[in-house]
């Protein structure tokens, strides 16, 4: 082995023991990984289906066939929020994945290119910006009507112009830097030098943002499904459940609670790796 | 800063005076609404919790008492002339309107006037206005007089129609002072111009409406001062509030009634009022051809297991409907029993050539937010016994009501309320094919003539028995799945008494009292 | 400085006049149209329907209908509402308009003394006990969305305890539940950074010389350290004070509270435009005109960012 590849070995090893020492990173890891499971396997873990309705058993007592109970359609409640992980999780992994790839490719080409390109995109990024955190998520999802696309592209437009100010001023900070004067002064084409040399500099510091930010969008999916802006019925969405289990909270309060419990788990559990790769990656924030 | 201490002061003023409570000596009735209302005014009137509201302050020439039954309210006796083509009212005495003026003839024909005016944006008493002579022409704006409507004398009034309308004096049509037109588009928001034992009093947005008590009210001043209507959307919250003596009556909304029905502490508390309202399936032909053959919408009326339904969705507060007419409104009269056979379900959809669902095209069931449970119930229901791929379609309300009307939802569950005490009403509403409400479009020549038949037959027996001929063309065709009839469910405190709790909600709360 | 204040406050208003077209825009496209709301079960009645439609000015090509309405907004009439016939629309969000600030005050006047003081303490006892568990606590009061924490409060404190009431608003005890709800949120993100900003502070030199003077460690902590992360955390307040303002909806709802919020949401679904685009542009106001303050504050104090100012 070369004494490069020995080093980032060594790197790797070292990153790995930090990763486990951190208590954050390790019970958030956890966690997540626990809830990731359910959303992949969600149907093969649930107990009885999610769409079968049954009217005798309409809102039925917690019993060891039904553990959770029953909702307002005798539906297990169990397996609605196993499947509802796939929703919450879906959608957020979705939007993530769209806010991190628009929002870094803007803020790159606005850093790079400078000039109008900068202009346009950043005043389009501070107009939504301008607008109070979910309002435009609701007014898009207003416009487009309710559904899963919909609450992906309104989640995702409301969040790409804080991702792409982000990297925009990374690339900014990056920009007098040996490296990237030398690329530029041997010809390299501006995408190589995006791709190559500013991305990979850039992605620690987009990774913590992208995983603090998972919490936000998991809680603004509920929210939206929770104003009844989201999924649809028969698919189940934590945010709807919980919105109909608040209503029969004097009766019938399983559905409520063992919903906003385990939406609290899981959103807490990506806050926590958040807090946890934070620590891992940004030098600066080490005292904690 | 200041701005801000001095409304935290006064917002802790308010909550203490709230808390302490209303003067001891003042009664007044507090009861919810769930929402707030749309309208406020007689004129565009539409709705039905500002009817709710609006029928405390304004009268109509006829109205209902405790038991369903017509009574003359602002007219005394009216009378079919010239075989049905007028009708002759004669008008109470001695009758107020809010504005201390006396009403006369005059004030019907102008009350009918601005119902007719469409600069005031008429609600829903212009529809039952439009037969009268000259209608259309004041619609159209081609006039600003109605010349059906003739002041005989002060107390006398002659109404001619187009065509003869037997029912014409039970149409719920407002009657008020139309002076006040002239003090600003907003009047109604000021001043009170009703013959109602209330008058309008406030009507703070997203909190509450207030009306007061008319002293002069030809029924005889009200025994309570005033009549609060809180809103609160929240079942949760008018309970509390019920039990903390916060509301005196309370609207039990269908999420509440489990609640409600549950509760020992509520049994001597609750009303109980089937409404008078139909709840049926809708099967568009047009649309989905399947339902061509009436076979398949006879297997989909036999898969509906229509107890199951009252007892899990509605939670015991309902009936199961077999028919178009509900219990409680004249001409109704029972029908036979449509079983819940799943077994002649899967048989008939076999013989019609879909055996255990296959080759049945996948179809959605659309309706509103606020029925998504009985969508989804209604979806696995007909999956399950039938094997039909139903998938659910929610869809926001003005846009279902438009699609319905123009007869482009091919499956829908809807209701419809009677506005008037009259079986006609359902009847020439929903299944008459030249009714714009006939959403299912379901056409049938014999029906419409049997329709036209009672609209001028003044024998109320003989119209009845039309009416059981009607009805029994549309079931027998499967024309449309009759579902369920909801059951009004509503609190009342021991200390209240003579609230009237009739098919057609809430009568006016003239007579109540309260220890 | 005058400049770069006087230039903010044209991309503020630049920004305002952006989120008006948007606005407008997104009222317009959004399916359900408002004649067929208000026409309801009458729409088969095409006459009414185009009689209203004319009344309303929505038989206008849209441009038109654009350019009459920011002729009123400049006049500062907002229309009338579509849901409640006739009714102005600063009438309809009347009281609203009071209410919601003074919730998403009172929620701040909970959330900064309580994080702060929590902050503080875990900052103190920096990586014992109480440091482990006051964070514990503070980064479950972020994870968890407002709704859901209010259904346990709700059934706990409500329904089961019956101390205080499920909904609604005029009493003093009816705002417990909503501050408290409306206050986790920002009482954990409060107590976050006023950790971290104290463990900065209590580092520095000049903690370490006054405590060497033999200062009471109490006055070491309210005279000196306290007061150096008031003024980082100032910003931040200011912007959980903007979010607040805007983000009341989900409270109002639960708890019935007749606020701005709510407000916005009921006009949204019963397609209100012209209360819908008044309360989102009144929301934007508030939000971008505290962010603008926060940052025009924050130059003030931070000489440095002023002169970074330009982009």
């Amino acid at each position: 082995m070369s004494a490069v590849e020995l080093a980032s070995e060594r790197e790797r090893d070292e990153l790995r023991r930090r990763f486990l020492r951190n208590r954050n990173a390790v019970i958030g890891g956890a966690l997540v990984g626990l809830a990731v499971l359910t959303a992949v396997f969600a149907t093969t873990l649930a107990p009885h289906s999610y769409t079968e309705t049954n009217m005798l058993l309409v809102w039925g007592e917690p019993d060891a066939d039904h553990v959770l109970g029953l909702d307002s359609l005798g539906r297990d409640i169990l397996s609605r929020i196993l499947v509802g992980a796939r929703v919450s999780l879906g959608v957020a992994a979705s939007v993530l994945a769209l806010t991190l790839a628009v929002g870094t490719a803007v803020g790159m080409a606005a850093a790079y290119f400078g000039g109008w390109i900068d202009t346009v995109t950043m005043r389009a990024a501070d107009i939504i910006l301008a607008f109070p955190e979910l309002i435009f998520a609701i007014l898009l999802a207003a416009v487009l009507g309710p559904g899963v696309l919909t609450v992906v592209l309104a989640l995702s437009t409301t969040w790409w112009p804080g991702v792409a100010r982000l990297a925009r001023s990374l690339v900014l900070g990056l920009r007098t830097e040996a490296f990237v004067e030398a690329a530029v002064a041997s010809g390299t084409r501006p995408a190589a030098i995006m791709l190559r040399h500013l991305l990979p500099n850039i992605v620690a510091p987009l990774i913590v943002r992208a995983s603090i930010g998972v919490g936000f969008i998991i809680t603004a999916e509920a929210t939206l499904s929770f104003l009844g802006l989201g999924v649809q019925e028969p698919t189940p969405s934590w945010g709807g459940m919980i919105r109909d289990g608040l209503t029969v909270m004097r009766t019938d309060p399983y559905l409520a609670i063992a919903t906003s419990a385990v939406l609290g788990v899981t959103i807490l559990g990506f806050n926590l790796l958040g807090d946890g790769l934070r620590d891992l990656l940004d030098p600066r924030a080490r005292d904690r | 800063m200041g701005w801000i201490t001095r409304n935290t002061g006064l917002a802790v003023g308010l909550g203490l005076l709230c808390a302490a409570g209303a003067p001891a000596d003042a009664k007044s009735l507090r009861l919810n609404i769930t929402a707030d209302p749309s309208q406020m005014d007689p004129i565009t009137e539409s709705e039905l919790i500002a009817g709710d509201i609006i029928r405390n302050m304004y009268e109509d020439l006829a109205g209902i008492d405790k038991d369903g039954k017509i009574i003359p309210v602002l007219a005394t006796e009216w009378q079919a002339m010239d075989g049905g083509k007028t009708w002759r009212f004669k008008l109470r005495q001695g009758v107020k309107f809010h504005t201390g003026r006396e009403m006369k003839a005059a004030d019907v024909k102008r009350s009918f006037e601005a119902l007719l005016t469409p600069a005031l944006k008429p609600g829903a008493s212009q529809v039952y206005l439009k037969d009268v002579v000259g209608a259309q022409d004041m619609l159209d704006g081609k006039a600003t007089a109605l010349a059906g409507v003739k002041v005989v004398d002060d107390t006398t009034v002659d109404i001619t129609f187009n065509k003869p309308d037997v029912l014409f004096p039970i149409y719920p049509v407002r009657i008020f002072d139309a002076d006040v037109l002239s003090h600003g588009a907003d009047w109604f928001l000021k001043e009170s111009a009703g013959t109602g034992p209330f008058q309008f009093v406030d009507w703070k947005r997203g909190s509450e409406v207030r009306v007061k008590a008319f002293p002069g009210y030809w029924g005889g001043a009200p025994k309570i001062d005033e009549v609060v209507f809180l809103v609160v959307p929240n079942i949760e919250t008018s309970l509390s509030l019920y039990e903390t003596k916060g509301l005196d009556l309370v609207e039990v909304p269908p999420s509440g009634t489990r609640a409600v029905l549950k509760d020992p502490r509520y049994e001597n508390q609750t009303l109980r009022v089937p409404a008078a309202q139909i709840n049926y399936l809708g099967m568009n032909q047009n649309l989905y051809a399947p339902f061509k053959d009436k076979r398949v919408r006879e297997a989909i009326n036999l898969a509906i297991d229509r107890d199951g339904f009252v007892k899990g969705i509605l939670g015991g507060a309902g009936l199961p409907l077999y028919g178009s007419i509900t219990p409680g409104v004249a001409g109704y009269a029972p029908v036979p029993k449509i079983p819940y056979d799943p077994e002649r379900a899967k048989q008939l959809l076999a013989e019609a050539g879909f055996p255990g669902g296959k080759g049945l095209p996948p179809i959605d069931i659309q309706a509103t937010a606020v029925q998504k449970d009985d969508l989804a119930a209604f979806a696995d229901q007909f999956k399950k016994v039938l094997g039909m791929d139903v998938n659910v379609k929610v869809v926001e309300r003005a846009t279902h009501i438009k699609q319905m009307n123009a007869g482009e939802v091919a499956f829908f569950p809807w209701g419809w309320t009677a506005d008037y005490p009259d079986a006609l009403y359902f009847l020439s509403q929903l299944w008459d094919s030249r009714s714009p409400y006939n959403r299912v479009r379901w056409k049938n020549a014999d029906y419409d003539k049997l329709i036209d038949q009672a609209q001028g037959e003044p024998n109320a027996e003989a119209r009845y028995k039309i009416y059981a001929q009607a009805e029994k063309i549309i079931l027998d065709d499967v024309g449309m799945a009759p579902l369920y009839i909801r059951t009004q469910i509503w609190l009342k405190q021991p200390n209240v008494k003579n609230v009237y709790l009739t098919p057609f909600r809430m009568l006016p709360y003239a007579k109540v009292e309260m220890e | 400085m005058l400049t770069y204040v006087a230039r903010r406050f044209a991309e503020l208003v630049f920004v305002l006049v952006a989120v008006l077209i948007l606005a407008f825009a997104a009222s317009r496209l959004m399916p359900g149209d408002p004649i067929g709301a208000m026409l309801s079960d009458r729409s088969g009645d095409a006459a009414l329907e185009q009689r209203l439609r004319a009344e309303y000015g929505l038989d206008a090509p849209v441009l038109q209908q654009f350019w009459i309405y920011v002729r009123g907004v400049a006049r500062g009439e907002f229309g009338l509402s579509y849901r409640f016939v006739g009714v102005p629309v600063v009438e309809v969000l009347g009281d609203s308009l009071k209410i919601s600030p003074l919730l998403a005050l009172s929620a701040l006047t909970l959330a900064v003394p309580l994080g702060v003081a929590a902050g503080a303490l875990a900052a103190l006892r920096h990586n014992r006990w109480t440091d482990t568990s006051v964070m514990a606590v503070m980064i479950a009061g972020i994870s968890v969305p407002n709704f859901a924490s209010a259904a346990f409060l709700v059934y706990l404190l409500a329904i089961r305890l019956g101390a205080l009431p499920v909904a609604g608003w005029g009493t003093l005890q009816q705002t417990v539940l909503p501050v408290i709800v409306l206050a986790l949120q920002p009482t954990a993100y409060i107590a976050r950074l006023a950790r971290t900003f104290m463990l900065e502070v209590l580092a520095q030199d000049y903690i370490r010389t006054a405590r060497a003077k033999g200062m009471r460690e109490r006055i070491v902590i309210l005279r000196h350290a306290l007061p150096n992360i008031l003024v980082p955390l100032l910003t931040t307040i200011g912007i959980i004070f903007g979010t607040l303002l805007t983000s009341t909806f989900v409270v109002e709802t639960i708890f019935n509270i007749p606020g701005l919020g709510r407000q916005a949401i009921q006009a949204i679904f019963a397609r209100d435009y012209p209360v819908t685009i008044a309360v989102i542009l009144l929301f934007t106001f508030f939000y971008a005109g505290i962010n603008l303050l926060v940052d025009l504050l924050y130059g003030v104090i931070d000489p440095r960012i002023r002169l970074e100012a330009r982009r």
